[in-house]
Parts: structure tokens; sequence; C-alpha cells
């Protein structure tokens, strides 16, 4: 099967084209025109990606297998937890934010639950005192605040 | 000698307490980057760029723990060859040939000893390499205008996939996308918005650092859940060292030879640490044919150690004299220079000669550190090694993400940095390779410039860019660059499968 080549040249295709039509819409410069526009060297972008990925899907490669869904799934959780800790550090604290995220993350790599959540609590709390009182760098503490 | 007298200048500041601090810091922490399977030398000077940017350290001590950190690196990519079979990275692939085979005969300790030897060997002629062709290089580079330098651009991102390279095209994708990244942001010269959809998080563009963790680290982490890997591997027993003198001095002819080929490889553009250390493996290979190269012979794990080690101090030539690398982790030790707002190329040896000699003084000092602590000390690796990556990886996540973090405290870069995981994994599962866009996203707002300096001189004319034979020389490089692998390539990649494959 050779289909992965040819949707992501089609994606790059669509992308190059939005992206070279982008740049003809830039507003005139202050001071005018010159022979060199901050849309010149985009556009010279948007062909080679234009060029390259039309090749891409003319001759593209055998693909490389992709996961079966419930592990794509997975990794969808997994990039979801990353994301939910990155909005939690300022408003919970970075200790236990990171010590769930990193429990998390090694239970979802095959660690069992009671060694994770060891590993969570130990790395977050280590990492913590290593930045705020060694290096100096103050990360948040939300909730254990008082 | 001038140069003699720079350099001294140089151990002046190698030498000071603090200095030899962070080289050593440097590279007990490269050679566990090195060592540990799936985290490369562009990965781990990447999650420690934004540590060091937001440690505040001066860019002297940063560029020296950092090209410590790289030196060590590629010390530690031999351990896991010769443990696990498994090169640490790309380059180490030609140590399993001979170290594996070795260790399985119990002399996993001989063989890491000697690779230590002949990997300092390498580094250390190469950096002599470097004292003398670098200012040369950037003597000749002040010759360069605006045209040379857009052609000398195109022609490091034609090379970028090096002799080996699989799909030309894919590369020049990569390029582009980065560079089109590289747009995103106001105009430096026009005061044009460009791309930033009137958000005001894209006004100063996207910041490489975050995209180099994400694209590295983070599809990294993505990988070795979806393999499920987190057990590790099988290694090796190490046994207790016995290496006579002796040994050392057989191996040392295979270690100079590989030492020089890797350097000159090293600096050429296209070329990198694989080429080097697969050519010094085969030559030594042939040169010396009474040997039981495939099945555990030292001196074939001297010759590509040394090989690869020497293509890595060459790769910096390029990086520091004209600020084109050749590599991933070249690439990335550039990020570093530009975020600490130093410009390499020509200018760096005449306005910051203090600290390019200095950091060149601390390669030598960071090398010996490295041989002194490599060889009572791989012990203590061998032991980190056999932490499973399930507890590891997400460690190294947390610290990646603490580092990007605190560079601006904003939750924001964060969530870009997973966006750019996402994609670097998609990007890895077509084959796209990472290091071009990477580049494209450091080297855009330079290439704009110099084409738009050279088209403003010639008031719009496109030939100012052909009309120098500099220029010309260095557009047909590129060509060939872009064009060779596509005929070649097929050729020296069945051989490199072929050595490998006869040694099973």
């Amino acid at each position: 099967m050779r289909v992965n080549d040819r949707v992501f040249g089609m994606l790059m295709l669509i992308l190059a084209v939005a992206y070279g039509w982008e740049a003809t819409q830039f507003p005139v410069p202050f001071g005018g025109h010159e022979s060199v526009g901050p849309e010149t060297f985009p556009i010279m972008l948007s062909i080679i990606l234009g060029i390259s990925s039309i090749y891409m899907m003319v001759r593209p490669d055998p693909d490389e297998k992709w996961a079966p869904v419930a592990m794509l799934v997975e990794l969808a959780i997994v990039v979801l937890a990353m994301l939910a800790f990155a909005w939690a550090i300022e408003p919970i604290g970075f200790m236990p934010a990171a010590a769930l995220v990193v429990s998390f993350l090694c239970w979802r790599m095959g660690a069992s639950i009671s060694k994770s959540v060891m590993t969570g609590v130990i790395s977050s709390v280590a990492i913590f005192f290593l930045f705020n009182h060694v290096l100096e760098l103050a990360l948040p503490l939300g909730l254990l605040e008082f | 000698m001038d140069t003699l007298s720079l350099l001294m200048q140089g151990f002046a500041v190698a030498l000071t307490p603090e200095s030899i601090m962070f080289a050593v810091a440097g590279a007990i922490l490269g050679t566990l980057i090195g060592a540990l399977p799936g985290l490369g030398p562009a990965n781990g000077v990447a999650i420690l760029i934004p540590l060091a940017f937001s440690l505040g350290l001066s860019p002297t001590s940063s560029l020296i723990l950092l090209t410590s950190v790289y030196a060590g690196a590629m010390y530690g990519g031999r351990i896991s060859s010769i443990l696990l079979n498994i090169p640490g990275d790309e380059p180490a692939m030609m140590t399993c040939l001979d170290g594996y085979p070795m260790a399985l005969k119990g002399k996993a300790a001989e063989a890491l000893a000697i690779s230590a030897i002949a990997s300092f060997i390498g580094s250390f002629i190469a950096t002599i390499g470097l004292v003398i062709l670098a200012p040369i290089l950037a003597k000749f580079a002040l010759k360069f205008g605006p045209s040379e330098y857009f052609a000398l651009f195109a022609l490091a991102f034609a090379t970028l996939g090096g002799i080996t390279g699989k799909n030309q095209f894919k590369t020049l994708m990569a390029a582009a996308i980065g560079l089109m990244i590289a747009t995103v942001g106001i105009d430096i010269s026009t005061g044009v918005q460009r791309y930033t959809f009137n958000t005001l998080e894209l006004f100063e563009g996207v910041d490489f650092i975050i995209a180099i963790v994400g694209l590295f680290a983070i599809s990294e982490l993505l990988f070795f859940l979806e393999r499920h890997a987190g057990d590790g591997l099988k290694q090796v027993a190490i046994n207790k060292l016995k290496l006579s003198a002796k040994d050392i001095i057989k191996v040392l002819p295979a270690s100079i030879r590989g030492a020089l080929l890797g350097f000159v490889s090293g600096v050429l553009p296209g070329a990198g640490a694989s080429l080097g250390s697969f050519i010094s493996y085969t030559l030594e290979k042939r040169t010396s044919d009474k040997g039981e190269f495939g099945h555990g012979d030292p001196r074939g794990v001297a010759a590509p150690e040394a090989g690869n080690n020497g293509a890595a101090s060459g790769a910096l030539v390029p990086m520091l004299t004209l600020g084109v690398p050749g590599s991933g982790t070249t690439a990335v030790l550039l990020a570093m220079l530009i975020s600490l707002n130093i410009s390499p190329g020509p200018m760096l040896f005449q306005q910051n000669a203090d600290l390019v000699w200095g950091v060149i003084a601390a390669m030598f000092v960071g090398n010996l550190v490295l041989l002194l602590l490599n060889i009572p000390m791989v012990g203590i690796f061998v032991k980190l090694l056999s932490i499973p990556p399930k507890y590891l990886m997400p460690i190294v996540t947390l610290i990646a993400s603490v580092g990007i973090y605190s560079v601006s405290h904003s939750a924001l870069d964060l969530y870009f940095m997973v966006g750019f995981g996402v994609a670097g994994y998609i990007f890895r599962k077509v084959d796209i390779p990472l290091v071009p866009i990477i580049l494209g996203m450091l080297l855009g707002p330079e290439m704009e410039k110099s084409l738009r300096h050279a088209l403003v001189l010639s008031d719009g004319d496109w030939s100012v860019l052909f009309n120098s034979g500099l220029s010309i020389g260095l557009w047909i490089v590129a060509i060939l660059g872009l064009v060779l692998p596509i005929i070649v390539g097929p050729i020296v990649r069945a051989k490199m499968a072929r050595s490998k494959n006869s040694t099973r």
C-alpha cells in the first residue's frame, strides 16, 4: 500500500497553495513596493513545497505501518494527558500535576501501578526541589501554597 | 603564531574552575544521554538548551556545557552499541559490528575501554584539525556576499540528506516546511505581519527551541509507547578489565586513520558522522585483512569509533565558520548560539574570539575528562543504562517540559511543544526527515535576508544570484548534492546493508 504518501502529499499541496495565496494577499509595506517584498520568499517556498508534494503523490514510497486503532487512541489519550499537565501546572501546582502525568506515562509504558506512582511522586518532588532550591527557577506550588 | 596565542587565551578561559565544572557536568550528562537508546545527542542537547537559557548562564559557560554534552553523547553512543547491539545514535551503528561480538566473547570491558581510547584519539585529532582549518575557512568566508550566502544556504539544505539519503524530495519538502514556519511573525525588514492571523503570541514567530524539543523528545516518547519498548533490552554482562599496553598500541594506527577520515567527512557537507564511521570501518577492514572483522576484532571497534568522534568535531567547522551546520546535532548547537544572540559565521572569529577559542580549548579539556571518566566509571553508566525506559522516558519528558516552561512561564509554550510532538510523530511515519525542518526554522530568517540584500543591491535582477564564480561553484555543489544521492545512494546503502548482514 502506498496511501500514506499520497494523502500526506495532498495535504501538503493544499498547504502550499493556501500558503502561497496568503502571501499574495500581504498588505503593501509602508514605503511602497520594492523589488523584494515580504511575499517574495514565501512564494518561492510554496513553489518548492508544491513541487515536492506533487512528486510525493506521483511516486509514493511504500507505507510505514500505522499502529492499530486501539494504539492510536491510546497515543491520543497520552497526548491529552500531556496537554492537561501543561494546563494544570499553574492552578494545581507543579508537584501534583507532574506526579500525576509521570505516573500515568509510566503506567502506559508498562510499569505496574504501584511502581508508576512511586516514580511519579519521587521524580516530581526531586525535580521540584532541584529546580526551586538548587537551580533557583521558580516552579508554581499551586494547591500546596499556603 | 597567531592561532596558537589565541588558543592559549582560550585555555585561560577553559581552565577556570567554573569552566572545568561545566565541562565535567556536560561530559557526564552527555555520556548518559548518548548511552540511553532512543535519546540521541540532538535530543539531549535540545532538552538542555532551555535549561541553560533559563539558568541565565553566560554564553561561554552554556556553550562549554553543551559542547561537552555533544562530545559526551558521542562517547556514550558506543556503550549501547557494544552491550545491547543497538546503536545509541546512527553513527554508532558501525561500532555494533565488532563491538557486540567482542562483548559476547566476554570482552565487553575491553571493547568499552578500546572504544573510549579510540573516541579520545578521534576527537583529539579532529579538534586539532578544527584549530587549523577553522580560522582559514573563516577568513575565506569573509569574501562571501549575500548572493554567495544564499547559495550556501541552498547547499546546506541540498546536502542535508547526505549521500545515503533515501528520498531527496522529502528532504526538500522538510526544508520548505521549516522555512515556512520561520516566516511566521512580523517581517523584520518591512514590519508586515505574515501568517500571524492576528494572534499576539505569533507576532514574534515560533520559538525553534520548543519545536526542537517537541519534534525530537515528545515524538520519541510516542514511538516508545507504540512499540511497547518500555521494558528495555537484555544487555551483555560486563567483565573485569584486562587491557595491556600492547592491546592499545595495536589499535593505535586504526584509530588515527579513523580519526583523519572522520574529520574530513565531518567537514564536508552531506557526508556526516555516519559516513565517517562507515568509511573508517571499511578501510580498516581492507588494509588489515588478516583480522577477524565482524567477529570481534578490536580494530573494528576502534576505527569506526575514532571516525564518528572525528566527524563530530569536524562538523563544528562549517557550523562555527559559516553558520551552516552539517548534522542534526550541530543544527541544535546552532539553535543555541542564535538564542544566545551570537550569530555564527566568519565574523564570530573576530567579534567573539575569546568565546570561540574558549570553547575549542574546552573541547580539549572535555575530551580528557571524558577519557578519564569513561574508563574507570563505565560501570556506573552501564548500571544507569539498565534502568528500563518505562521509568526513564516519562522523567525525561518531565524534565524537557520543565525546561520549556521555565523559559517564559507560559503553558501555551507547552501546548506548542506537545503539538510539535504530534507533528513529529506524523512526519516520522511518512518518512519526512526532521533535521531539515529544524534547520529551515533556524536558517530561514538569514536566508531570506541574504536573498533580499542580493536583490536590492542588483535592483531586482535575479541573475545576481549566479554572477560570481564562487556562487556558481556553490550552486553546482548544491545541485550535485541533490542529484548524486539519487544515483549513488542505492549503491552505498546496499553496501552498508551487506557489510552489516555478512557479520550476522
